[in-house]
């Protein structure tokens, strides 16, 4: 039988001016979906998923680079870039895209900060701090520090972490991926290591834990892509990996569903694997540059889920894959 | 029984051959009981009895002679029936003389008493029915010892003399010397007597495959039933064999008698125990390598047969690797997930993903010219292997940029290196002279045939060259609308060894004499193909015959006619194709003479790849020349010419001579047939 040919993105945002670091969508709202992207510029846009144009274009990080975006209870976005800050801006109809606040992180690294809500009052950040190596957790709005995470053994630089709040038990869990390849999972209210994986040879460059499924997957500059699971003792067990032809992954999704799994390649390719067994589903090319970002909508009707990819061509695909039940 | 001797003889004449008498006097009526089969199956049983008889007596102190019972079974083995009289004889009297030790005597006796010239085919015939050396040596007792034509059967017949016998019956033979302390020198100056003929350097050249196999197999066999004091003792005729007799085996062109050589050398040297130097090789193992080492070690023990007459004793096949009991089925791949996980993954049907490649670093070049460029002065591997990829499609693709750059472009390829170990290089080297070839073809082939006389190239390059005007020359030749991807003789992922266009050569060659025989066709199922000029005929003198300009000059580093008859095979072989791609074209005639003349000084060459590359040449002459010029020209040779072949076809030590001998002859004929009678023959 003959396999389908790939799907085409269903259009193609333009006009960022400069590579994709990250996006993030918030689709699940009466008003029109919208798309965030943040660009090395230091810009972020505010896309119109309906109209496809940039609603508001935010500058605070003085030009540097915005390395996450992410938005707080509908109300906030927030804004992470390599001028050691994290802004917050509120994003009313009225107020135009000015900063409200910002926290000063201080680290000059890529780590991309995690976030965990837990209510619509209260959320954890998770962020890279100073010390290439710790772990911050802070309580916004309050700006409280939670507690500090700092490995023991020489791990090297944290190059990406996630938070987020199991079912069972009490306190949030963190895992984070570091210099040396190895991944390693915390206990966020006792601030100590639960258990560690060695996953990869090289840095571990991103990862995605599904909570759902206890079940997290990490990719770094060479060509495997290793998931790993959590066991009842809280203990990191090496699952499945798949090899790919190219090296290198900017960065790895699992779709809200639990069902694909995106990786944003170096070699201008988004891959997409079942979830379940890495079980290799598309290439998709459409990007003319390395890949930087992607990422999936959380749009409340599984049908019309989208995806997108940031690429260091500027542009930003929208796909629509695997959304039929 | 009447002492007189005529009359034994008329007695024994009529017993052995009453199947013949009535055979010839009833002819069509004759009874079954006189057919050879049953007959002497009675007269085993008659034998039997009598030495039953003869035991019985002598245990009751009563002498008897066996003569003329020894005179019976010789001749009756002499007259052919050695296996129907030993399938009845041999287990039976296995069976007697296991038990009873008066049986072995009378058994020896016997067959001591049998006429020398008539022992041989007892000996042989009683050799192939037995199933181990136990039972021989029960049988026969020592016989060798005691009988000089035994023993020179034995000894020296069976081991060099013939070679057609299966590995169980070497088994038996030194095995039944080896039994015995007192047949154990016998065994000794076997091995001195094989070792002497495995490394004598003319048998080397001079013998066919098969026997020289056969000798290896006796040698290693000998090697391995010697226990280790006797083989101190042969210590110095061991060294001498292995040194020597290697040194011709690994001369030999022949791919068979390298590996035999490397197989016996390595395992005389692990038997002769000195613990540094021991000689090991590197070679691919097929069947031959793996017999001679499965002939070293120790046979299975067969189950002596039951005295059954009707069992055939004929030796039961080895044992051999028992058939594992099929391993139990591993467990089919276990998930890792339980099976509810497996159907909502199985829902997410796989796209396309074939369009996915590795990502090259750098991209192949689109000029000609980058490809030169990149070829000549890169230094980084992927470029240049990038560069060697292209270089055949950029070639056949700008015609006349090609034909600017063609002879430059011959020339960086043909000194190029695989400096970076790319896997592919030969064959994308390959695919690349041959498109130049191909689309340039005179200055290219100038080039090409000049280079193969100079001085300086290793034997490589110079075979590589052949090989690429061969290749050209096909190509040109093929008309263009069956063109399919073009074949090359070296494959993608490259063997070590020269490729040989024999066997391609061999397929033609048969296909032609086929062709020309008639048939009664169905009809085209496909309309036939559309004519297109010939675009090798043009050019076919240009390729062939500078080839035959300086065979004989030897030069200090390339000595065609003396020690690099290596390249003198592949050339030899090369013109042949050659002149067979030639077919109708105007040249054909020249090129045929000029072909006949070349090889008829290199008819009777030691190497046998040479008169093979002769042999196929001839063939090629007569397939490809008009029949008309060849008749012309063979017309003073034509006797000598066919007693050559004829002579080849019979004696020669090579198979494949042989066998293209008589496909010359075949040939020969029929133009000659066709020549002189042109209305008969179409």
């Amino acid at each position: 039988m003959m396999a389908r040919p790939p799907p085409d993105p269903q259009y193609i945002l333009r006009g960022v001016g400069a590579a994709v670091n990250t996006l993030y969508f918030s689709c699940n709202r009466p008003d029109p979906p919208l798309l965030f992207s943040g660009s090395t510029k230091g810009a972020v846009h505010i896309w119109n998923l309906n109209t496809r144009r940039p609603e508001k274009v935010l500058e605070g990080h003085g030009g540097s680079s915005v390395i996450w975006v992410n938005t707080l209870s509908r109300e906030t976005v927030l804004s992470q870039g390599r001028d050691m800050r994290v802004c917050l801006w509120p994003l009313s109809e009225g107020r135009g895209g000015e900063v409200c606040d910002s926290l000063y992180t201080g680290s000059v690294g890529f780590c991309q900060c995690s976030l965990l809500s837990r209510g619509p009052s209260s959320s954890l950040l998770a962020y890279a701090s100073e010390q290439m190596e710790e772990v911050k957790v802070m309580e916004l709005p309050s700006n409280v520090p939670v507690c500090s995470l700092k490995p023991d053994k020489k791990l090297g630089m944290v190059m990406c972490l996630k938070i987020w709040q199991p079912d069972a038990g009490e306190g949030p869990l963190l895992v984070a991926g570091y210099e040396d390849g190895s991944v390693l999972l915390w206990d966020v209210t006792q601030g100590r290591p639960l258990s560690s994986l060695s996953a990869h040879p090289e840095p571990v460059m991103c990862l995605d834990f599904d909570p759902g499924r206890q079940r997290g997957v990490s990719g770094s500059a060479e060509n495997t892509i290793r998931s790993w699971a959590l066991d009842g003792q809280q203990n990191l067990q090496q699952q499945e990996s798949v090899e790919l032809l190219n090296p290198g992954i900017s960065q790895l999704q699992v779709r809200g569903d639990g069902k694909i799994l995106a990786a944003a390649g170096w070699d201008h390719r988004i891959r997409v694997f079942g979830w379940k067994r890495l079980k290799p589903l598309a290439v998709l090319k459409c990007h003319t540059d390395m890949m930087l970002s992607v990422t999936f909508s959380d749009h409340a009707d599984p049908t019309k889920r989208l995806m997108a990819a940031g690429s260091k061509d500027q542009r930003i695909s929208i796909w629509s894959i695997y959304n039929q039940n | 029984m009447a002492d007189s001797l005529q009359v034994r003889e008329v007695l024994l004449g009529r017993l052995v051959g009453l199947p013949s008498l009535t055979a010839n006097k009833l002819q069509t009526k004759t009874p079954p009981a006189f057919m050879p089969q049953q007959y002497c199956t009675h007269l085993a049983n008659t034998i039997l009895s009598v030495l039953e008889k003869t035991c019985k007596a002598l245990r009751g102190g009563q002498d008897c002679s066996l003569g003329f019972v020894g005179q019976v079974l010789g001749k009756a083995c002499a007259q052919g029936h050695t296996a129907l009289v030993f399938r009845t004889l041999a287990p039976r009297l296995s069976a007697h003389t296991l038990s009873d030790a008066l049986w072995r005597r009378v058994s020896a006796k016997l067959l001591e008493n049998i006429p020398d010239r008539w022992m041989e085919a007892v000996v042989t015939g009683l050799v192939q029915a037995v199933n181990g050396p136990e039972t021989l040596s029960r049988i026969i007792g020592n016989i060798v010892l005691k009988n000089p034509k035994a023993r020179f059967v034995i000894t020296h017949k069976f081991l060099l003399l013939q070679y057609h016998h299966k590995d169980c019956v070497l088994r038996t033979l030194l095995g039944y010397l080896a039994q015995d302390d007192e047949r154990r020198p016998l065994l000794a100056q076997a091995l001195r007597a094989l070792c002497q003929a495995w490394s004598n350097s003319s048998a080397v050249k001079h013998t066919t495959v098969e026997q020289q196999l056969y000798v290896s197999k006796a040698l290693l066999l000998s090697l391995s039933l010697l226990r280790p004091p006797e083989i101190e003792q042969q210590q110095e005729v061991l060294r001498q064999c292995m040194l020597s007799g290697m040194q011709c085996h690994l001369d030999s062109t022949v791919l068979r008698v390298r590996r035999i050589g490397m197989v016996v050398g390595e395992s005389i040297s692990q038997h002769m125990d000195t613990a540094t130097a021991r000689l090991s090789f590197q070679y691919e193992h097929d069947d031959e390598t793996r017999d001679l080492l499965e002939i070293m070690k120790p046979a299975e023990i067969k189950p002596e047969p039951s005295p059954e007459p009707e069992i055939d004793v004929r030796s039961s096949p080895e044992p051999g690797v028992d058939m594992r009991s099929s391993s139990p089925p591993h467990p089919s791949n276990a998930a890792a997930q339980p099976d509810s996980d497996l159907d909502s993954d199985d829902e997410l049907t796989p796209y396309d993903m074939s369009a996915d490649e590795v990502q090259q670093k750098c991209s192949p070049p689109r000029y000609l010219r980058d490809c030169l460029d990149g070829l000549l002065t890169s230094e980084d591997p992927e470029r240049v292997s990038a560069c060697l990829q292209a270089a055949d499609g950029l070639v056949r693709r700008h015609i006349s940029t090609t034909k600017e750059v063609s002879v430059e472009f011959s020339k960086v390829l043909l000194h190029m290196e695989d400096k970076y170990s790319n896997p592919n290089f030969l064959f994308h080297r390959q695919r690349a002279m041959v498109a130049l070839a191909v689309t340039d073809p005179i200055p290219v082939s100038e080039y090409l045939t000049t280079e193969f006389y100079s001085l300086n190239y290793n034997l490589r390059q110079r075979l590589d060259m052949l090989e690429v005007i061969a290749l050209a020359a096909q190509e040109l030749s093929r008309p263009v609308s069956s063109k399919s991807v073009a074949t090359s003789a070296v494959s993608l992922v490259t063997p070590l060894e020269p490729s040989n266009d024999l066997k391609h050569w061999r397929q033609v060659v048969e296909e032609r004499i086929k062709s020309k025989t008639r048939r009664f066709c169905k009809g085209p199922s496909q309309p036939p193909p559309k004519a297109t000029p010939n675009l090798y005929a043009p050019v076919a003198g240009y390729f062939f015959f500078p080839l035959l300009k300086s065979y004989d000059r030897p030069q200090v580093t390339f000595d065609l006619m003396g020690s690099d008859h290596l390249v003198l095979a592949q050339l030899l072989s090369t013109l042949g194709l050659l002149m067979h791609l030639a077919i109708h074209a105007p040249v054909a005639t020249q090129m045929g003479k000029a072909l006949l003349d070349f090889v008829w000084a290199l008819r009777f060459h030691f190497d046998q790849s040479v008169r093979r590359g002769v042999l196929m040449c001839v063939c090629a002459v007569f397939l490809a020349m008009p029949s008309q010029s060849l008749l012309q020209e063979l017309s003073e040779d034509l006797i000598d010419t066919r007693a050559w072949l004829a002579d080849v076809a019979e004696t020669d030590v090579d198979a494949d001579c042989r066998n293209l001998a008589v496909q010359c002859l075949v040939l020969q004929e029929r133009s000659l047939k066709k020549e002189l009678n042109p209305e008969t023959h179409k």
